[in-house]
C-alpha cells in the first residue's frame, strides 16, 4: 500500500512525495512579548484550575481538630497521615480501587471496539439510514439516567445481575460507545477515500480494511475516546451506587458517599478520600495522553 | 477545505456520492448489529418502560396504578418545572457555549501559539491543567467551590485584598448571585473537555497548511479563523452537541452546590426528576419529567445530526 | 422505667414465651415465629449480614461494634458480615434493595412515616411486634419513643412494631462558654434572657446563631420557635395529621415572623441561605458564632474536635416540646434470611453494658443506667433527654408530614433568610404541599 502523508486530512494528492514534516516544536518562533504575556495569563488559568485540587490536597492531611480549628482553606497545623490511613482501612479502599479498575478498564476496551465497529459501519461504509443511526447512538448516549434506573434495576433482577460488576460494565460500555460511535462516525466520515479503494484494490475486505487501515490511521480519537471513557466511568457515581449494593462490588465513588453522613460529613476523610479517588484517574490522563502526543507527532503512519 | 492540489487521476478528487455505493454491498451492517442489539437491550427498552411509567403513580415498590395524563398535567401546573427550564436555558449557554467557543481559542492558542513559541511539552501541560477539572469528581469539586465561594470564603477574601470589595456577596445563597455562580463552576468544569477535543482534531491538521498560511501573510486570527475551525469541524459539532445536552442533562453541580436552591432559583429538569424518584418515591412524576427531558434531547439531536450529515454531503469548500 | 436489669424480668419472659410458643406453633398477626430470646440457640456456622451508616468513631459505631463482639460470644460460631454503608444509598434505594436478595438481615434505617413508614406499607418489612412482646423492649422503651417504631398504614404513633430504636435524638442550644464569658453575656435561663443573650451579641458585633439555611438546621430553628407557642396536640395534629393544621394560626405565624425577625435584627446571617450543616457545624467549632441550635448527633463530634474553647448544651429556654425522637431503628427486612439471628442480636444493643458504652461514648441511650454515665458532659446530655422524653416533649421533626417536604421547607426557609418572601408568603408556600398530601393520604 503507498505510503500517505498525513492521516485524514481533505485535499492532500495522494502522490505528492511524504517529506514527514517536523513536528511543530523543531521550528521555533521568535518569541516576542506578546508570547510571554499570552504565557502569563496561561499559567494564571492553571492556578485557578489547579488551586481547587490543592485545597483538597492539603485538607486530606488535617486532622479533624485542626479542621474544626482554622478550616478548610488554612494550611494544615502538622501533617496528619492518619486521615487518610483510617478512610482506607475504613472502607476497604483497596478492594473499591481494584473494582474501579476493573469497570474502567473494562468499559473503556469495549466501547472503544463497540464504538469502532458501529462508526466502520456508519462513517466509512455509509450504511443506509446513516443520519438516523447517528441520531440513535447519540440518543442512547444522554438519555437521562434517572429515568432509566427503575427498569433497569427490574431487569437486572431478573437476570440476576443486580449487585453485579458486569451490569455496570454492560451499561457503561453501551453508553460510553454511543458517544464514541456519534464521535468516530464524524472522524471516519472525512476518511480519505483513496486509501479504502486503493485496499480494495488491493483485495481487502471489510474487515482487513479495517484492521490493517482505518485502526491505525485513527488512533489519536480512539486514546482520546479511550482516555475519556476510562475516566468518566471512573467517575460514575449514580449508576453503581443503584447497582453495587455489597461492599465488594463497590466503586471509589461510591464508597466516598459513605463519608455523607446523614446530619454532617467527615470533612477531612472526605478530602482524603477525594484525593485518594482522584490519583488514580489523575495517573491514567498524564500517562495516556504522553503517548498520544508521542503517538502523532511521530508523524507518517503507514 | 483550503490547499486544492488535486491535479491529477480522479482518485485525487473527493468522490461524489454515486462513487461511494460500491461499499454497500460489502455488508457493513453487520458491524452495527453488536452495538445496535446491547444499546436496544439496555437503552431503548427501559426508555419505554420509563415512559409507561411516566402514565402511572407508583412509589417503587408493588403495581404501578394506571393514571393516564395526570402527571402530565400536574407538571403542566408546577411553577418549578417551568422554572427549571429556564434555568436550562442560561445552563446550555454556560456549559455548551462559552466552553466550545472559549476551548477552541484556547486549543489553537496552545497548539499553534504555545507549542511553536515555546514546546510542546508545555502545551500539554496546560492542556492536562485545563482538564483537571473533568478529572475531578464533581462532587469533590462542589465542596472545595463551595468552600470558596462561602461568604466568608477565599473568593470574597481575595476580592477584599484586591480592593475589590464591591464584589463581596453570598455566592451561592443570594438568589440573584446563585445561578450565575453556579454557571460559572460549569464552564471551568466543562472547559477541559473541548480543548482535549480540539487539539486532538488539531493533530490531524497537516502543519504545512499553516506554514504555507503564514508565509502568505495571514495572522494568527486569519489561520485560525480560515484553517483551525474547518479542520476540526467533526469535532465541533460532537463538542456542541454533547455539551448542550449535557446540559440538558445537569444534574450533579445542582445537587452538590445548591441543592437546586436557594428557593428553586437553580432547579434544573434532572435535578427535579430525580428528587420525584428519589426522595418523594414518586415514581411516575419523575418519569413524567423524564420522558419530557429525553424529547427535548431527541430534538436538539436531530438537529445537530441533521446540520452535521448536511454539511459532510454538501462536499468540502 | 428504663434503668431496671434485665435478669429477672427476662426469665419470666423466656418461659413464658417458650409456653405460648409450644402452644401456638406459628404465631398469627404478621409476626414471625422464632421470636422468642433464651434457650439454647445454634447459629454455628451462620453469618448475619448487618448494616449500619453511623461513622465508627460516633457513639453509635462504637456501641454497635461492642454487640457485634458480644453475639458472637455468646453465639459461638457465628459470623457476623458488617457492612458500613452510605447514608445516600441506604435512603435513595432502600425499596430496591430491601425488594431484592441482596437485602441484608438487619439494618439501621430512618424512622418516621417517609421512611420506615412508607417501608412497612409496602410490605418491606417484617412485622416485629411478638418479637417485641417475647423480648420485652416495649418495656424498655417509653411511649414517645415507641412512637417512631410503631406503623399502622405508613403512619406512626400505633399500630405494630416495625423497628427498634438503641438510642435517642433532640434538638438543643450548644453555646460557647469561652465567647459567653469574653463578651460578659450571662447563661441564659428564661427565653427572654435568652433573647437579651442575642442582642447583647449582635450589639458587640457577633452573629450569635450559627445556621444551615441550605440543609435542616434552618428549619429546625423555625420549628423549634413554633414549639415555643404549641401543644402535644399541635405535634399530634402536624405529625399524625389528627385533625386540620392552621398554617395561619399562632403557632405557626409566631414562628415565621420571629425568624424572620431574627434575620433582620441579625441574630442568624443573612447570607446563611447557602450553608450545610456542616459549614454550620464548622462555624461553631472556629467560633465564629458562639450559639449553634442543632441535634444531639453534633455531641460526638463535638467531644472529639473542639479542643481550644470550653462549651456546654442547654434545652431551648421556655420550651416544654423540642424536636427529638428516637434514633433511627434496626428494623428486618422481609426478605431477610436469619431473623432470629437478627432479634437476638437487637437483643444485645439493648443490653446494659451496650447501652451504656453508647451513653458513656456521647450518644443518648435509651435504657442504660444513668448511675454509670462516668463523663458529667454525657450525663448532662442524657439526662436532658430523660427530661424531655418524660414529659412527653419530643417533637419530631419539622419535615416529617410528607416525603417532599424537606425540599419544601428548605427552599421556603432559604426565602424567608433572603427576604423573598414575607412570613405570611412562606407560610402559604409550605401549606399547600402539606395539605395535598393529607388529602391524599385520605384523611
Amino acid at each position: 500500500m503507498t505510503a500517505v502523508t498525513r492521516p485524514v486530512t481533505g485535499s492532500v494528492a495522494p502522490d505528492s512525495a511524504p517529506p514527514a514534516p517536523a513536528p511543530p516544536s523543531v521550528r521555533r518562533r521568535r518569541r516576542g512579548p506578546m508570547a510571554y504575556v499570552v504565557f502569563g495569563v496561561l499559567v494564571a488559568v492553571m492556578a485557578l484550575f489547579l488551586g481547587p485540587l490543592l485545597i483538597v490536597a492539603i485538607n486530606s492531611f488535617k486532622s479533624a481538630s485542626d479542621f474544626a480549628a482554622h478550616g478548610p482553606l488554612a494550611l494544615p497545623h502538622g501533617w496528619h497521615l492518619s486521615t487518610i490511613t483510617r478512610f482506607w482501612k475504613r472502607v476497604d479502599f483497596g478492594t473499591k480501587l481494584i473494582n474501579s479498575l476493573e469497570i474502567s478498564l473494562a468499559v473503556s476496551v469495549l466501547g472503544v471496539v463497540l464504538a469502532l465497529l458501529n462508526s466502520y459501519a456508519i462513517g466509512i461504509g455509509r450504511v443506509r439510514g446513516r443520519a438516523l443511526f447517528l441520531v440513535f447512538f447519540l440518543m442512547v448516549n444522554v438519555v437521562p439516567q434517572e429515568g432509566l434506573v427503575y427498569p433497569l434495576y427490574y431487569l437486572a433482577k431478573q437476570v440476576n445481575l443486580y449487585d453485579s460488576k458486569i451490569a455496570v460494565i454492560i451499561i457503561f460500555t453501551v453508553i460510553q460507545s454511543a458517544f464514541g460511535t456519534y464521535l468516530l462516525s464524524s472522524v471516519l466520515a472525512e476518511f480519505p477515500t483513496e486509501l479504502i479503494e486503493a485496499a480494495e484494490i488491493d483485495g481487502a475486505n471489510s474487515w482487513r480494511t479495517l484492521t490493517r487501515i482505518v485502526l491505525p490511521m485513527s488512533w489519536p480519537t480512539l486514546s482520546v475516546m479511550f482516555t475519556f471513557f476510562f475516566i468518566w466511568t471512573w467517575n460514575e457515581f449514580f449508576l453503581p451506587l443503584v447497582f453495587l449494593i455489597s461492599n465488594d462490588n463497590q466503586t471509589v465513588p461510591v464508597a466516598l458517599a459513605v463519608l455523607q453522613g446523614q446530619h454532617s460529613m467527615d470533612v477531612t476523610a472526605t478530602s482524603a478520600s477525594a484525593l485518594l479517588g482522584v490519583l488514580p484517574a489523575l495517573l491514567f490522563f498524564l500517562v495516556f495522553q504522553r503517548t498520544l502526543t508521542r503517538g502523532i507527532a511521530a508523524g507518517a503512519l503507514k | 477545505m483550503s490547499g486544492g492540489a488535486a491535479a491529477g487521476p480522479p482518485a485525487g478528487r473527493r468522490p461524489g456520492p454515486g462513487r461511494r455505493r460500491r461499499h454497500r454491498t460489502r455488508g457493513y451492517f453487520w458491524y452495527l448489529l453488536p452495538g445496535l442489539v446491547l444499546s436496544f437491550v439496555v437503552i431503548v427498552v427501559p426508555l419505554a418502560m420509563n415512559v409507561g411509567l411516566s402514565f402511572t403513580s407508583w412509589p417503587g415498590v408493588g403495581n404501578p396504578e394506571w393514571i393516564g395524563t395526570r402527571n402530565y398535567t400536574r407538571l403542566f401546573h408546577d411553577e418549578n418545572f417551568w422554572a427549571s427550564f429556564r434555568h436550562t436555558a442560561a445552563i446550555v449557554l454556560a456549559m455548551a457555549v462559552v466552553p466550545t467557543v472559549l476551548g477552541l481559542v484556547l486549543a489553537a492558542v496552545l497548539f499553534d501559539y504555545v507549542a511553536k513559541r515555546f514546546s510542546s511539552r508545555s502545551a500539554s501541560l496546560f492542556r492536562s491543567g485545563l482538564y483537571l477539572p473533568q478529572v475531578l469528581p464533581v462532587a469533590v469539586s462542589g465542596i472545595v467551590w463551595s468552600w470558596l465561594l462561602l461568604p466568608d470564603g477565599a473568593v470574597n477574601a481575595l476580592a477584599k485584598d484586591a480592593g475589590l470589595g464591591g464584589l463581596v456577596r453570598d455566592w451561592l445563597g443570594d438568589p440573584d448571585s446563585a445561578l450565575p455562580s453556579v454557571l460559572g463552576i460549569m464552564i471551568w468544569i466543562q472547559l477541559g473537555y473541548p480543548v482535549v477535543m480540539f487539539m486532538a482534531g488539531l493533530q490531524r491538521v497537516n502543519p504545512e497548511l499553516y506554514e504555507a498560511a503564514e508565509m502568505d501573510g495571514a495572522g494568527w486570527w486569519q489561520r485560525f479563523r480560515r484553517i483551525t475551525v474547518h479542520q476540526v469541524r467533526p469535532e465541533l459539532y460532537v463538542v456542541l452537541a454533547t455539551t448542550t445536552i449535557a446540559a440538558l442533562k445537569t444534574f450533579a453541580q445542582v445537587f452538590v452546590l445548591t441543592r437546586g436552591g436557594p428557593g428553586n432559583a437553580t432547579l434544573v429538569p434532572s435535578y427535579f426528576a430525580y428528587r420525584s424518584f428519589f426522595e418523594d418515591a414518586d415514581v411516575g412524576y419523575g418519569s413524567a419529567i423524564s420522558s419530557i427531558m429525553v424529547l427535548l434531547i431527541l430534538v436538539v439531536g436531530v438537529v445537530f445530526v441533521r446540520l452535521q450529515t448536511r454539511a459532510d454531503t454538501e462536499g468540502r469548500r | 422505667m428504663r434503668f431496671r436489669s434485665l435478669s429477672r424480668p427476662r426469665r419470666a419472659l423466656a418461659t413464658l414465651a417458650a409456653a405460648s410458643l409450644a402452644l401456638a406453633g406459628c404465631s398469627s398477626s404478621g409476626g414471625s415465629s422464632n421470636a422468642s430470646p433464651g434457650g439454647s440457640k445454634d447459629y454455628k456456622g451462620k453469618t448475619l449480614t448487618l448494616w449500619h451508616y453511623e461513622g465508627a468513631d460516633s457513639a453509635m459505631g462504637i456501641a454497635w461494634n461492642q454487640a457485634i463482639k458480644d453475639f458472637k460470644a455468646k453465639y459461638p460460631g457465628v459470623k457476623v458480615k458488617f457492612e458500613a454503608k452510605g447514608f445516600e444509598q441506604i435512603q435513595k434505594n432502600a425499596n430496591m434493595i430491601l425488594n431484592s436478595d441482596s437485602a441484608p438481615d438487619i439494618l439501621e434505617y430512618n424512622k418516621g412515616n417517609g421512611t420506615a413508614g412508607l417501608l412497612s406499607k409496602l410490605g418491606l418489612l417484617t412485622n416485629l411486634t411478638s418479637a417485641v412482646h417475647n423480648y420485652g423492649w416495649d418495656k424498655k422503651l417509653g411511649s414517645s419513643l415507641q412512637t417512631t417504631a410503631r406503623y399502622s398504614k405508613g403512619v406512626m404513633g400505633s399500630g405494630d412494631w416495625y423497628g427498634v430504636p438503641n438510642y435517642g435524638e433532640y434538638v438543643m442550644v450548644y453555646y460557647n462558654k469561652k465567647m459567653f464569658t469574653k463578651y460578659g453575656v450571662p447563661v441564659p435561663t428564661t427565653y427572654d434572657q435568652f433573647v437579651t443573650a442575642l442582642d447583647t451579641f449582635r450589639q458587640k458585633g457577633v452573629t450569635p446563631i450559627a445556621n444551615g439555611g441550605a440543609e435542616y438546621p434552618a428549619q429546625q430553628i423555625f420549628y423549634e420557635l413554633d414549639l415555643a407557642k404549641a401543644d402535644r396536640q399541635f405535634v399530634n395534629d402536624y405529625q399524625l395529621y389528627q385533625h386540620k393544621v392552621d398554617f395561619h394560626g399562632p403557632q405557626l405565624t409566631y414562628a415565621a415572623q420571629t425568624f424572620a425577625d431574627w434575620v433582620k435584627k441579625g441574630y442568624i446571617a443573612k447570607d446563611s441561605a447557602n450553608l450545610k450543616a456542616q459549614d454550620m457545624g464548622n462555624a461553631f467549632e472556629q467560633q465564629k458564632n458562639p450559639i449553634m441550635i442543632s441535634g444531639s448527633w453534633w455531641y460526638g463530634t463535638f467531644k472529639n474536635e473542639i479542643k481550644n474553647f470550653d462549651w456546654g448544651t442547654f434545652l431551648f429556654p421556655g420550651n416544654k416540646l423540642d424536636p427529638g425522637s428516637s434514633g433511627n431503628l434496626w428494623v428486618v427486612p422481609a426478605k431477610s434470611k436469619n431473623k432470629s439471628m437478627a432479634y437476638d442480636f437487637i437483643d444485645i444493643t439493648m443490653q446494659p453494658d451496650v447501652q451504656n458504652l453508647l451513653g458513656n461514648s456521647g450518644g443518648i441511650p435509651v435504657a442504660a443506667d444513668v448511675a454509670k454515665i462516668t463523663d458529667p458532659k454525657n450525663k448532662e446530655l442524657i439526662q436532658n433527654f430523660d427530661k424531655l422524653s418524660a414529659q412527653d416533649g419530643l417533637a419530631f421533626y419539622p419535615d416529617w408530614p410528607t416525603p417532599s417536604y424537606y425540599d419544601t421547607l428548605v427552599a421556603g426557609v432559604q426565602e424567608l433568610i433572603n427576604g423573598t418572601k414575607s412570613p405570611s408568603g412562606f407560610l402559604d408556600s409550605i401549606a399547600k404541599p402539606y395539605n395535598d398530601y393529607r388529602s391524599q393520604l385520605g384523611k
